[in-house]
């Protein structure tokens, strides 16, 4: 009899155990008895989760037979723990990604479901998706545009009559009178997003390709090559001048917008994305976006760079496809996508969209020119990515070009099979 | 006494979480060390040992190994004695001992992420403490870019390292004081021996044993160090302050490489074992000494 309840005790202490165990893997997106459809949305933009929010509301209200469980991780997390739960199907009907690396690796797990012929890709700016697109096929849709260039504090330029320059000795010269007149030109982040961001603008032009890292990763180009060297030695120029604050090496973002948003500093090397939060911090701040050009004017190809970012797109495994295309229809209409513009302050990729802020209009303004997708974002090798933005940070502790450019170059040869 | 089957009763429980939360995801990473998963599909390839020669010849694993070695041994030392002299100092009955047991402590309690993200304010070079503070004091000459010198970075997080855990040391230190018999020493005082001479031949002896544990707690711990590199620097500047555990990290969930990464963590599995084998042969040579 004891054993009998020692058994009975045991099985009930492991059954209890597993539920436990097995509860916490379950699954969120499923289908309710009264036929209601949980549908999971996962991204990891949490500052805009109470636009979401009413958005989801708004959505449900016109489909009362599916609701939206949107979940959030931080940007980190998301990198890190996004592709296992996606890839068991557990959440993410609808879901986000970066473009780069981690849509590339997604991608050739299978896990987007093909919306080639979803009719709501004609509300979409057609060359701001086709980063979601591969083989003919479109597998997500960017919702956000960012433009990874410099933010310049107008009034600033005013008081110097200063205009953003068309060439490189115009931009040295407008560092220079910014540097006399005790203004730091240009508030750099170069222990975190800085090389990152700012090598963008000054490779667009030094080698005007849509695909020259894609040589680089490939074999067919290299970082020796005239085009990073000489991104290097405009760099170390840029350093060398001290037309970057002191210790820019040790400076991380934050305090490189505090140098921006103080008016200590006259650029800020980040992108359009920062510009609301500039505007939060200091409602007086008047800004616009310029790209420094490495070249001369008449070799310009291209005024700025732009990234279609927070890449939305259906779990192939998902139980629940018709319903996750069906907010992704929604999330597409223009008015939809208007209120969540001006509700986060991010552009986003599609047409007919209404901008009601300074901010969002200056980045909107953006759209007629001419700007190649961010540089960075077409290396797919985040380890060769850092191996490049790590050459700009070796130039600015005092490397030489040559062998930055060398000792990147033989991390990328390693990754090379 | 219990029979086997309660023990087991009891045990069983454990014994499973500690296989699904530790040995399976070990034995399941040797695995995946063969393989050529990019930790999203569901398919891959065998590739034999690859993935552990590439490692080693990776400029990047190797950079990552001497950081680690640098930073180990520079925590390890310094650590051990900051912790030796506080305890040394706040073990004697003084009005303030507690107060200052308790602030030298304090560090002990913070998370790392919070501490590595106090300490990268603090480090800032425009706009932090520690150069504001040099340049109001008229030391202008020692400001830096704390993070951002590839010469300095790693030793700036080093301190920082032996900030948050130097008071926790301290307290293992002040028990091993604690049991030194007092009688030792007033021999030795009546002895005429100097402070240095009783410190050398009476206290350091039988401090031995917490010094060892000391010295392996803080080698293990250094060694295995993420969170404060990953929060200060992410292995920056030009790979200045990356070490194992970050290379591992942004292989695997930056680069998607999930057989390298796993590679990665099996060498640095031996090479913690390796360590921890050494230091406790130390601990028992220690103890038995001591």
């Amino acid at each position: 009899m004891k054993n009998i309840k020692m058994k009975s005790s045991f099985v009930l202490a492991l059954t209890l155990l597993l539920t436990v165990v097995l509860s916490a893997c379950g699954n969120s997106s499923d289908s309710s008895a009264d036929g209601k459809v949980t549908i999971s949305f996962l991204h990891w933009r949490g500052e805009d989760t109470q636009a979401f929010q009413k958005i989801i509301d708004q959505f449900e209200a016109k489909n009362p037979n599916i609701k939206v469980d949107m979940q959030t991780l931080t940007s980190d997390q998301y990198q890190s723990t996004a592709q296992a739960k996606l890839t068991d199907g557990s959440v993410g009907d609808v879901f986000a990604s970066f473009p780069g690396a981690q849509y590339a690796a997604l991608s050739k797990a299978g896990l987007y479901t093909d919306l080639t012929n979803e009719s709501f890709l004609k509300n979409y700016n057609a060359d701001l998706i086709d980063v979601g697109a591969k083989d003919g096929k479109q597998w997500a849709v960017p919702y956000q545009l960012v433009y990874n260039q410099p933010i310049y504090n107008t009034e600033i330029f005013k008081k110097y009559n200063l205009t953003p320059p068309t060439d490189w000795d115009g931009f040295l010269k407008l560092c220079a009178t910014l540097k006399q007149n005790g203004i730091i030109p240009i508030a750099f982040a170069g222990a975190d997003i800085g090389p990152g961001q700012l090598m963008n603008t000054m490779v667009m032009n030094n080698e005007p390709s849509e695909d020259i890292f894609t040589k680089v990763e490939a074999g067919q180009a290299k970082l020796t090559d005239e085009f990073w060297v000489k991104t290097l030695t405009q760099f170390k120029e840029l350093n060398d001048n001290g037309y970057f604050q002191d210790n820019s090496l040790g400076t991380k973002d934050a305090a490189a917008g505090a140098l921006f948003i103080q008016g200590k500093a006259a650029m800020l090397a980040s992108g359009s994305y920062q510009l609301a939060q500039n505007a939060k911090q200091n409602p007086e701040l008047k800004q616009a976006l310029l790209a420094p050009i490495t070249v001369s004017a008449d070799q310009a190809k291209y005024e700025g760079v732009h990234t279609s970012t927070f890449m939305l797109g259906v779990n192939s495994r998902s139980k629940h496809q018709a319903e996750a295309k069906k907010f992704l229809e929604f999330l597409s209409q223009p008015d939809v996508a208007s209120q969540y513009a001006n509700e986060t302050g991010q552009n986003v990729t599609l047409k007919d969209i209404t901008y009601d802020s300074p901010e969002l209009k200056i980045a909107g303004d953006w759209a007629d020119k001419k700007t190649i997708f961010q540089p960075r974002f077409t290396i797919l090798n985040s380890e060769n990515q850092k191996a490049v933005t790590n050459s700009i940070q070796s130039v600015l502790g005092g490397a030489t070009p040559e062998q930055a450019a060398q000792d990147a170059q033989a991390i990328v040869d390693q990754q090379i099979k | 006494m219990m029979n086997r089957k309660t023990l087991w009763f009891f045990m069983l429980p454990g014994l499973l979480l500690y296989t699904g939360l530790f040995v399976y995801p070990a034995v399941s990473g040797l695995f995946y060390s063969f393989t050529n998963w990019d930790g999203v599909s569901t398919s891959y390839d065998f590739v034999g040992i690859s993935n552990y020669k590439d490692s080693f010849d990776s400029i990047v694993f190797r950079k990552a190994f001497f950081n680690n070695v640098k930073f180990m041994l520079t925590v390890v030392i310094i650590q051990t004695i900051v912790s030796l002299v506080l305890a040394l100092i706040l073990a004697k009955n003084t009005r303030t001992r507690v107060f200052l047991r308790a602030l030298y402590f304090f560090p002990a309690i913070l998370s790392s992420v919070s501490v590595g993200l106090i300490w990268s304010f603090i480090y800032d070079p425009s706009l932090g403490l520690l150069n504001t503070a040099l340049t109001s004091g008229g030391l202008e000459q020692f400001t830096a870019s704390w993070t951002g010198d590839a010469n300095i970075a790693l030793y700036a997080i080093a301190f920082v390292q032996i900030w948050a855990h130097a008071g926790q040391m301290m307290i293992v230190f002040i028990a091993g004081l604690h049991a030194i018999p007092e009688e030792l020493m007033e021999a030795a005082r009546i002895d005429g021996a100097t402070r240095f001479q009783i410190f050398r031949k009476v206290t350091w002896p039988l401090l031995a044993p917490s010094a060892t544990i000391v010295v392996s707690y803080t080698t293990i711990q250094s060694f295995k160090a993420f969170d404060l590199i990953f929060v200060m620097t992410d292995g920056g500047p030009n790979y200045a302050t990356e070490i194992l555990t970050t290379y591992i990290y942004h292989l695997a969930f930056s680069n998607y490489s999930f057989g390298l990464a796993s590679a990665g963590s099996m060498i640095f599995l031996v090479l913690l074992g390796l360590l921890t084998m050494a230091q406790f042969k130390a601990l028992r040579r220690g103890g038995a000494n001591g």
